[in-house]
C-alpha cells in the first residue's frame, strides 16, 4: 500500500507541530488537575470552601473579637499589612479573595442603632466571598436585634449570646452513594480539554496529508498509476483513520497515567464511547478542510481558528453553565458544543438506564449526524474541485 | 579594473580558495570557468567584501574594497547566484526597490527602471508578483535587479542555471549588448559553451585555484589537441591501427565497437592524412565528423577530470 | 536612502498576509472567543434560581415559621429558590436522585439538609438553613428574657434587615482576572510581532538570505537600511496594537483604566519588544526559517501559557512558587504592565515592569546589534 505508506510518513514529518500541542495540553491538564478539583475521595461529607480574607480592625472591642471568632468558621485569615499597595497585590495575587475593613467606632455606632458599614474589597468573581457576606451581614444584623429588643444588655452578653446563637451547624445528609464518582472530577476536566487538542491535532494532521495529496501534479500522478482511484482514497481514508485512533489512544492514555481511578467507574466506557464519536468527527471535519484548502499556511490559521473557537464558546475552557445563553445558541451548531454537553451529563450519571442516557445518546448521535454531514461535504466539494480542473 | 592577488580563503581544514589571482580588464567579459565547488561563488562573494577571507587584496577600479567602499559599490551590479526577489513586491517594486539602493532621484530611478524592464524584456510584467512567474522570466527579474542602475562592472554569477534555451539565449544576447554599451562583466558558468560563446577571456578554476587563463584561443593552444576525428569503420585490423597511430600528427587512436577515435595534434590537414591512409588500405568508412577541442578538453587534459560530473 | 528604504519594506511587510494574520487578525478573533466565554462570568444575571424542596416534620410549631420563611425566599424577581412541595420524603428522596432538585430540607427543631453534591447551590442552600437557626435563637432568647416584647414587632425585624457592609475600591479598579486574558492576548500578539522581526533580520544578514547579500553589495550602509526596515516592522505592529487596543477597548468594552497615554506606551514598548525578540533569535539561528518559527512560536505559546492566556491561575501560581520567573517572562511583564495600569493607583508596580521590558529589550538590542553590525561574513 504505497499511499498507505506515504501518508504515515508525512504524519511522522509532522511530529513536531503534534508533539507541541500535546506537550501545551498535558501541561494545562496536569495544572488543573493539581488546582482546581477539589478532592473527592476525600470528601463523602459536605464541605464548604474557606476564603481567604485579609481582616483588618481599627478597633477592638468585645463585639468585633466575637465576630471574628465568627468569621473565623468560613474563613482562613491572612495577615497582610495594612498598606494600599500591599492589599492590593494580595489581591491580585489572589493571596486574599476579601479584604474586610471595620472602621473605627463602628461598635460603638452599631450599640447605638446607627447605620455604619464596614468596608471591604474583593476579588470579584469568587464564590467563597459570597459566605462571608452572608457571615457578616447575619452576625451583625443579630447584634441589631438584641440592640433594639434587648438595650439592657452588656457588650460582653451580647457577644456572648451572637456566640451561642451562631453555635452549631445545620445537620447536612449527604446520600453518597447517589453521588456520581465522575461529577466535576479530573477525567471530566480531562475528556472536555481532550476535545481541543484532538481537534487541534487531528485537523492540523489530516488536513496537511489531504493538502499534499491535493496537490494538481501530485494527484495526476497518482491517477496516472495503476491503482484505481478507489483504492487509493480508501488507502488514504485508512490511513487517516490510523492517525486519529493513534491519537485518541495516546490522549486517552495519559487520562489513565492521571487518573487511573476514574478508569473503574461505569461512566468511562461512555466517556469512551462519546470521545471516539467526536474523533470521527473532528476526522470527517479535517478531511473537508484538507479538501477546502490549498496551502499549508492558511491552514494553520484556520486549524487555530477551527479548535480554539468551538473550545472557547462549546464550555472547553469556561464550563457551559458560565456562557450566555445567546453564545451557547451559537455554540450548539459545532460539534464540540454536543460533546461537552455529553460529557457533562456522563460526569453525573449514577443510573445507568435507558431514562438517563438517552439524552448522552441524543448528544453522541448529534455528534454522529455532524460526523456524516462533514463527510458527505467533503465527498461533494473533493469532486467539484476534480472537476473544475 | 579588477585586481586580486593571493586570495586565500578557508572554511576551517577546507581551502576555499587557494591564493587566487585574477585581473579584469576593462570592457571585456570575463568569464570564470569551474566545476560546481571550484570556488567560483567564493571568489565573487570575496571580491565584493561580502565574505571575509584570510589573506590577499582586493583592487577594483584602482581602490581597495571593502564593505563601506560605497563609491565602488555605486559601480558595481551584482546578479546573484539564487534568485534574490520579494514575493511581496511586483516587479516593478523590486526593480525600483534595489535601484533605489543606488540611485536616489526619483525621475532619474524611474527612468532607469524603465529601461532595465525593456532591457530583460519583461515589459508585460511588470505588475506580476514574482510566484506568477515562470523560471525563466523570474532569472530575468533577478538580472533585472542587478543592472537596472546602470552599473560600470557587473558580476553574474551562473544566472543561467535551470533556465530553458530560448531564455538562456535572451539572457547571453543581453549579456553582449551591454558589454557593447561598454560595461565591463565578470561571467561564471559552469557551462563551458555559454563561457565560450560569450567570454573574451576566461578564467578556469578548480579547487580553488586558476588552472588555465586566456581567450578561448589561447587557452585551446595550450593544450596538445588539435582535433578529434571521429570515423565510422567496417573492418580494421590491428596491424591497420598500429599504423595508423604511427602517422604524423596522430597522437591517439582507439577503436571502440567500429568506430575509431583519432585525436591529433596541431596542424590543419589532419584529416586529409586519416582518409588518405584508409583510402590506401582499402579500409571502408561511413560518417567522419571532425571536432575542434572544446574548453572541456582543456580542463580535461590540465586536471584529467571531466568539467561536467 | 531612510525613507526609500522605509517605504518598500513596509509595502514588503504590509503584503505577508500571513503574517498580518497572525499579529492581528488572530488576536482579533481570539479576543472575541474571549469575550464571548468570559462576558457573562461575574454578572448578577448568572445566578438561577436552585431548585429545592422541603420535607415538613408535621409540627406546627417548627414548620410554619419555616414555610413562611422559605415561601419568601422563593418569590419575586430576586428569588434564591424555585421551591417544589414535597409531600412525603421519598418523593424529595426520588427528585434528588434524578438530580430535579439540588437538595432538600426537612423541617424540625433543627432545620436539616440532605443533598448528593457538594457545591455552590449546596453550600447557598446550607448557608440559608444556618442563617434561618441562628435568627430563630436569637428571637426565642429575646423572647425568654422579655416575655413582655412584642413578638409582632421582632419578627417584623427580622426581617427587615439591614446591610452591614458596602464595598469600597481597593484602588482605581477591582480586580478582574477575566481582563488579564485580554492584557495576555495584547502581550501575545506583540510577541507573535517577532516574526517581523525576524523578516528583518533575514534580510539583512547576508549569511541568511540572497535577497540581503544583495542588499549588502549595494552602496547603503547596513545599520541604516537595518534601522529602516525596522521602523517599518515597529510602524506596522503598533499599528496592528493600537487597533487592537481600539477594538477591545471600544467593540468589546475591556477596560484598560483611565491612563490611555501610557496604556499606548505600553503598546509601544511591547511592539518594541517583541521585534527586538524575533531580531536577536533569528540573528543568533543562523540557518533554517523553520527553525526560526518554531522557536519564536514555541517561546510566544510557552510565555503566553505561563502569564495565564490559556489558563488563569497560572499566573498564580507561579507568583506563589516561582515569583522569580514572573520576572524573566517578558510576556508575562508585558501583560502585568497593562494590569498594573488598570488596577493600581501607584504608578510604581507598572515602573517596575516597564524597567524590567526595558532592560530586556536593551539585552535583545544589543545582542542583535553585535550581531548585525559584521558587514563581512566567514561563510554564507
Amino acid at each position: 500500500m504505497p499511499v498507505f505508506n506515504l501518508c504515515l510518513k508525512i504524519f511522522r514529518r509532522n511530529w513536531l507541530a503534534v508533539f507541541i500541542y500535546v506537550a501545551i495540553f498535558v501541561a494545562i491538564s496536569v495544572t488543573i488537575a493539581i488546582t482546581s478539583v477539589h478532592d473527592q475521595s476525600s470528601g463523602n461529607g459536605f464541605t464548604q470552601q474557606k476564603a481567604k480574607i485579609a481582616f483588618i480592625s481599627e478597633e477592638k472591642t468585645p463585639l468585633t473579637e466575637g465576630f471574628r471568632q465568627e468569621l473565623a468558621k468560613h474563613a482562613d485569615f491572612v495577615s497582610i499589612p495594612d498598606s494600599k499597595e500591599q492589599l492590593q497585590d494580595a489581591l491580585f495575587f489572589r493571596q486574599v479573595t476579601y479584604v474586610l475593613r471595620i472602621p473605627k467606632g463602628f461598635t460603638k455606632n452599631i450599640l447605638d442603632g446607627g447605620t455604619m458599614q464596614i468596608e471591604k474589597t474583593i476579588v470579584p468573581e469568587s464564590v467563597e466571598n459570597a459566605y462571608i457576606d452572608i457571615d457578616v451581614q447575619q452576625y451583625w444584623n443579630l447584634a441589631r436585634l438584641y440592640v433594639r429588643h434587648d438595650p439592657g444588655l452588656t457588650q460582653e452578653q451580647l457577644t456572648e449570646r451572637l456566640r451561642q446563637n451562631l453555635d452549631g451547624d445545620t445537620p447536612v445528609r449527604m446520600n453518597v452513594h447517589e453521588h456520581a464518582k465522575t461529577k466535576d472530577s479530573f477525567s471530566m476536566y480531562y475528556f472536555n480539554f481532550l476535545s481541543y487538542a484532538l481537534s487541534a491535532i487531528l485537523i492540523m494532521g489530516i488536513s496537511t496529508v489531504m493538502i499534499v495529496f491535493n496537490k494538481q501534479d501530485l494527484r495526476r500522478r497518482i491517477f496516472c498509476s495503476p491503482s484505481s482511484p478507489l483504492k487509493v482514497n480508501l488507502q488514504i481514508i485508512l490511513a487517516d483513520l490510523l492517525f486519529a485512533a493513534v491519537a485518541l489512544v495516546a490522549l486517552v492514555g495519559f487520562c489513565f497515567l492521571l487518573d487511573a481511578k476514574s478508569f473503574t467507574t461505569p461512566n468511562m466506557p461512555y466517556f469512551l464511547v462519546n470521545a471516539v464519536a467526536f474523533t470521527a468527527c473532528i476526522t470527517s471535519l479535517s478531511f473537508l478542510v484538507g479538501n477546502l484548502l490549498n496551502n499549508l499556511s492558511a491552514m494553520s490559521g484556520v486549524c487555530n481558528i477551527l479548535t480554539l473557537g468551538p473550545s472557547f464558546i462549546s464550555g472547553v475552557f469556561v464550563p457551559q453553565e458560565f456562557l450566555n445563553d445567546t453564545v451557547l445558541k451559537i455554540a450548539s451548531f459545532t460539534p464540540t458544543y454536543w460533546y461537552v454537553q455529553a460529557n457533562t451529563k456522563i460526569a453525573k450519571l449514577t443510573d445507568f438506564d435507558w431514562q438517563n442516557l438517552r439524552p448522552v445518546f441524543t448528544s453522541t448521535l448529534i455528534l454522529l449526524t455532524f460526523t456524516a454531514a462533514f463527510a458527505a461535504l467533503s465527498l461533494v466539494v473533493g469532486k467539484r474541485k476534480r472537476l473544475m480542473e | 579594473m579588477i585586481h586580486v592577488k593571493n586570495l586565500v580563503k578557508r572554511y576551517g581544514e577546507l581551502v576555499a580558495l587557494d591564493h587566487l589571482s585574477l585581473d579584469v580588464r576593462e570592457g571585456e567579459i570575463f568569464g570564470l570557468l569551474g566545476p560546481n565547488g571550484s570556488g567560483k561563488s567564493t571568489a565573487i562573494n570575496c571580491i565584493l567584501s561580502l565574505l571575509s577571507f584570510d589573506k590577499g587584496e582586493v583592487e577594483i577600479f584602482g581602490k581597495t574594497m571593502a564593505p563601506d567602499a560605497y563609491d565602488l559599490k555605486r559601480k558595481i551590479g551584482v546578479v546573484m547566484q539564487n534568485v534574490a526577489v520579494f514575493e511581496e513586491l511586483t516587479v516593478y517594486e523590486n526593480i525600483d526597490y534595489f535601484c533605489g539602493l543606488y540611485i536616489r532621484n526619483r525621475e532619474e530611478r524611474r527612468h532607469l527602471v524603465e529601461e532595465a524592464i525593456h532591457f530583460v524584456e519583461l515589459d508585460d510584467f511588470r505588475k506580476f508578483y514574482p510566484k506568477k512567474l515562470s523560471g525563466g522570466l523570474l532569472r530575468r527579474l533577478n538580472i533585472a535587479c542587478g543592472i537596472a542602475h546602470k552599473p560600470k562592472l557587473i558580476f553574474l554569477d551562473e544566472p543561467t542555471v535551470a533556465v530553458d534555451p530560448q531564455s538562456r539565449n535572451k539572457i547571453l544576447e543581453g549579456i553582449e549588448r551591454l558589454n557593447e554599451q561598454g560595461v565591463t562583466i565578470v561571467y561564471t558558468s559552469h557551462y563551458m559553451e555559454e563561457v565560450e560563446q560569450i567570454c573574451s577571456r576566461i578564467v578556469i578554476m578548480d579547487k580553488g585555484r586558476v588552472i588555465a587563463s586566456g581567450t578561448k584561443e589561447e587557452l585551446k593552444a595550450m593544450i596538445t589537441l588539435g582535433e578529434k576525428i571521429t570515423v565510422e569503420v567496417f573492418s580494421i585490423n590491428e596491424e591497420q591501427l598500429s599504423q595508423l597511430r604511427t602517422l604524423p600528427g596522430i597522437v591517439s587512436v582507439e577503436h571502440i565497437d567500429r568506430q575509431l577515435y583519432i585525436k591529433s595534434g596541431k596542424g590543419s590537414n589532419n584529416l586529409e592524412i586519416v582518409l588518405d591512409f584508409l583510402k590506401k588500405r582499402q579500409i571502408g568508412f561511413g560518417r567522419i565528423y571532425s571536432e575542434l577541442p572544446t574548453l572541456n578538453d582543456v580542463f580535461l587534459e590540465i586536471t584529467g577530470k571531466q568539467l561536467r560530473d | 536612502m531612510f525613507r526609500h528604504v522605509f517605504v518598500y519594506r513596509f509595502k514588503y511587510l504590509i503584503r505577508d498576509r500571513e503574517l498580518v494574520f497572525w499579529t492581528f487578525v488572530f488576536p482579533v478573533i481570539l479576543a472575541s472567543f474571549f469575550y464571548m466565554a468570559f462576558f457573562n462570568i461575574n454578572k448578577d444575571e448568572a445566578f438561577h434560581p436552585i431548585n429545592v424542596a422541603v420535607v415538613y416534620g408535621g409540627e406546627e410549631q417548627y414548620d410554619a415559621p419555616f414555610k413562611a420563611v422559605i415561601e419568601d425566599a422563593s418569590k419575586g424577581k430576586d428569588k434564591l429558590f424555585n421551591l417544589k412541595d414535597a409531600t412525603s420524603q421519598s418523593d424529595a428522596e426520588q427528585w434528588l436522585k434524578k438530580g430535579r432538585i439540588a437538595g432538600y430540607f426537612t423541617s424540625g427543631e433543627t432545620v436539616k439538609l440532605t443533598i448528593k453534591d457538594s457545591e455552590l447551590e449546596q453550600s447557598i442552600m446550607k448557608s440559608f438553613a444556618d442563617q434561618y437557626r441562628s435568627s430563630r435563637l436569637a428571637v426565642q432568647r429575646i423572647a425568654q428574657d422579655h416575655p413582655d416584647s412584642l413578638k409582632e414587632e421582632l419578627l417584623k425585624d427580622i426581617g427587615n434587615r439591614g446591610n452591614y457592609v458596602k464595598e469600597t475600591a481597593g484602588g482605581n479598579s477591582e480586580p478582574d482576572s477575566m481582563l488579564n486574558y485580554f492584557y495576555a492576548l495584547i502581550a501575545m500578539a506583540c510577541f507573535y510581532g517577532s516574526f517581523w522581526g525576524m523578516k528583518e533580520v533575514t534580510d539583512i544578514q547576508a549569511d541568511i538570505s540572497d535577497r540581503a547579500a544583495r542588499v549588502n553589495t549595494a552602496p547603503v550602509h547596513k545599520l541604516l537600511a537595518f534601522i529602516a526596515g525596522s521602523a517599518a516592522a515597529l510602524v506596522i505592529l503598533f499599528t496592528e496594537m493600537l487597533l487592537l487596543l481600539a477594538y477591545l477597548n471600544f467593540a468589546l468594552h475591556i477596560s484598560f483604566g483611565n491612563r490611555a497615554g501610557l496604556v499606548i506606551l505600553t503598546a509601544l514598548t511591547g511592539s518594541v519588544l517583541g521585534l527586538s525578540f524575533g531580531a536577536l533569535i533569528s540573528a543568533i539561528v543562523k540557518k533554517g526559517a523553520g527553525m526560526k518559527v518554531a522557536i519564536l512560536t514555541v517561546a510566544t505559546m510557552i510565555g503566553s501559557f505561563l502569564s495565564g492566556m490559556m489558563y488563569m491561575d497560572m499566573k498564580y501560581l507561579i507568583a506563589r512558587y516561582v515569583p522569580f520567573l514572573a520576572w524573566l517572562n517578558p510576556v508575562n511583564l508585558l501583560t502585568d504592565a497593562f494590569y498594573a495600569l488598570y488596577y493600581y493607583d501607584s504608578l510604581s508596580h507598572y515602573v517596575r515592569t516597564m524597567g524590567m521590558m526595558c532592560i530586556f529589550i536593551l539585552l535583545f538590542c544589543t545582542g542583535t546589534y553585535l550581531i548585525v553590525r559584521r558587514r563581512k561574513y566567514a561563510g554564507l
